[in-house]
């Protein structure tokens, strides 16, 4: 257990009265990709925002890289999430500012470093999402695919430790998706990343899932190896996979 | 060749770069030139991007002042790091500077661009205009109304508070000016002139432009980003009859009416010094008044709010059309719209101004 960067223990939350969550628990260890998946509401996105620090739970516990989330102070907690990075839904880049500019956020923001070091790790990090191309663009002018790579620049501009993606796939083509996974797995392997990947598109678990946490109605009713995944038979991972 | 060696950190991440220069700048001086330093990776385990084009730009910096720096003892963890992180692998992306001649042909291209397009659009809604006054069924339904509320009937308080207040200070302004020759009835034509042919059509064209104008062009370059005007377009229903020309119907009714409008609080604004200040009775005053309007003054004053209305209309739909990217654009835009506008009606009031004062109408 001491090893695990992500670790969830009987975790509930939800919205005013509503559980949306139920007593979640699972890891994380270094270098695996968990995929976290399950259909339509049934609180991925809301377990996702707990991990990153987003909303409070009504009780349990997350300790991420070792550190209490749930009762760190905001200093604590904006360290803790300097070592990790997002890549939102829709990219969220900044649409008013050039793609250079978005990923130079966190840099000029968290490091002390000089512009040129700056400009230098912002090509860089364009360089290995295969965008360099576009870093005078603004994010209005990219394409789909383009913008989420951009937001993966982003992401990982400052070495993230664990980078949690929600929804890499949504709104791109299959071609597109997919390629954005086998960005998602070099660069994995490249920086030696630990990746949640919330999804619930079945090519892409397929294609990057070392782990999967399955969720059904607020409930983690399958977390195990995606091999098991496919051979088991609880009902709603069943009817998922066979769908 | 002398040799300095500096072993490094176990770990080095982004926030030790500052020290790591301290300790190594010192080296980069002519004192060392043709000296090698050397940095000991024995004990680091780990390094960041950061460190690692930091440390690829300090190899290159050295190079120029002929010092060599080699890293020695690297992990394969480290050295993977240093090939990964490199700045000199990534394909170099240098944006192309422009020259001056480029810079002045690009800005003229672009001019001109815009000036067809403005010309297509501006004809387009023109015929449309025209079309869809003997075609109603091809504007929406209900739309001149619901438009002359939004920009006439809503905009009568804002419009006659800024135009009392006009009146009333040009009166108050003159009037301690015309008492000293003892001309103060004169009050009544000055303000009767100003506002009817100057500052009525000009401050009520200026407020619609900043408050309907924009709305428009916010309206139109919304739809536009939401892909609501191609949603029209292929359902087969063009957007100019059906958005465009019942406002400027809208705008081409209420304008006009509201200049009528801001024109007679004006003069009650200028009649309230007149009464108060110059001691004028109310009847003397409106008499002058009735008299001194002629009806090239009316006539002027409602051909410049005619000309004004559709000025607006065609900045805002201009710029609302021309809209790029998403909710930011639709903000810059409607700026541009707004400042464009005020600066055409402007232009175009100092034009019609110069034309009436000149000109001899046959009234």
């Amino acid at each position: 257990m001491s090893e695990s960067l992500i670790q969830v223990q009987n975790l509930v939350s939800g919205y005013d009265d509503q559980i949306v969550l139920n007593d979640i628990s699972f890891e994380v260890i270094p270098g695996e990709i968990l995929v976290i998946l399950g259909t339509s509401g049934c609180g991925k996105t809301t377990l996702l925002k707990h991990l990153i620090g987003l909303i409070q739970p009504f009780s349990g516990q997350i300790k991420l890289l070792g550190q209490d989330l749930i009762n760190s102070n905001e200093k604590e907690l904006l360290n803790l999430m300097r070592q990790v990075g997002v890549l939102f839904q829709n990219g969220a880049l900044l649409n008013s500012i050039t793609v250079a500019e978005n990923i130079a956020i966190p840099l000029e923001q968290h490091t002390n470093l000089n512009d040129r070091l700056i400009e230098d790790l912002v090509h860089l990090k364009l360089s290995l999402v295969g965008l360099s191309h576009a870093a005078n663009s603004l994010p209005s002018e990219l394409s789909g695919g383009m913008r989420k790579r951009a937001a993966l620049a982003r992401a990982i501009a400052l070495d993230p430790k664990i980078l949690f993606a929600d929804e890499p796939g949504a709104g791109l083509d299959p071609v597109t998706a997919s390629s954005l996974d086998r960005l998602l797995l070099n660069l994995r392997e490249l920086l030696g990343m630990t990746l949640v990947v919330v999804t619930h598109e079945l090519g892409s678990i397929k294609r990057i899932a070392d782990r999967i946490l399955f969720l059904h109605q607020g409930k983690a009713v399958f977390y195990g190896k995606l091999s098991d995944a496919l051979k088991s038979d609880i009902e709603p991972v069943q009817r998922f996979f066979n769908a | 060749m002398e040799q300095i060696q500096i072993t490094l950190p176990e770990q080095i991440n982004h926030s030790l770069i500052k020290d790591l220069q301290k300790e190594i700048a010192p080296y980069k001086s002519k004192k060392f030139e043709g000296q090698s330093v050397w940095l000991d990776f024995s004990n680091t385990k780990q390094l960041d991007s950061a460190v690692a084009v930091f440390l690829h730009r300090l190899k290159e910096d050295f190079k120029k002042q002929n010092i060599e720096l080699r890293w020695i003892n690297t992990s394969e963890e480290v050295e993977k790091s240093l090939k990964l992180f490199s700045p000199l692998a990534r394909a170099k992306f240098e944006a192309k500077r422009k020259n001056f001649f480029e810079t002045i042909g690009e800005l003229g291209y672009n001019l001109f661009n815009q000036f067809v397009e403005s010309i297509f659009l501006f004809s387009n809604i023109g015929f449309w205009a025209i079309v869809s006054f003997f075609k109603p069924g091809m504007r929406r339904k209900g739309e001149i109304a619901n438009q002359g509320v939004l920009i006439g009937v809503n905009a009568l308080p804002i419009v006659a508070l800024i135009a009392f207040l006009i009146g009333f200070i040009l009166a108050l302004q003159s009037a301690a000016q015309l008492r000293q020759f003892g001309a103060n009835i004169y009050v009544a034509d000055l303000i009767a002139i100003a506002m009817v042919s100057e500052m009525g059509p000009l401050i009520t064209a200026i407020l619609v432009a900043g408050r309907s104008g924009s709305a428009i062009t916010a309206e139109i370059a919304t739809m536009k980003v939401s892909e609501e005007i191609d949603a029209l377009t292929v359902m087969g229903v063009d957007p100019i009859p059906y958005l465009i020309v019942p406002k400027l119907y809208a705008l081409v009714i209420t304008l006009p009416l509201l200049t009528v409008f801001a024109n007679i609080i004006g003069i009650l604004g200028g009649a309230i010094i007149g009464v108060t200040y110059l001691d004028i009775s109310i009847y003397p005053f409106f008499k002058e008044v009735f008299s001194v309007l002629r009806y090239k003054e009316i006539i002027t004053g409602l051909v410049k709010s005619l000309s004004f209305s559709i000025i607006i209309l065609l900045t805002a739909t201009y710029f609302g059309f021309k809209v790029k990217g998403g909710a930011e654009g639709v903000g810059r835009v409607t700026t541009a719209s707004v400042v464009a506008s005020i600066f055409f009606v402007i232009v175009a009031d100092s034009i019609l101004g110069l034309i009436f004062y000149f000109g001899e109408p046959a009234f």
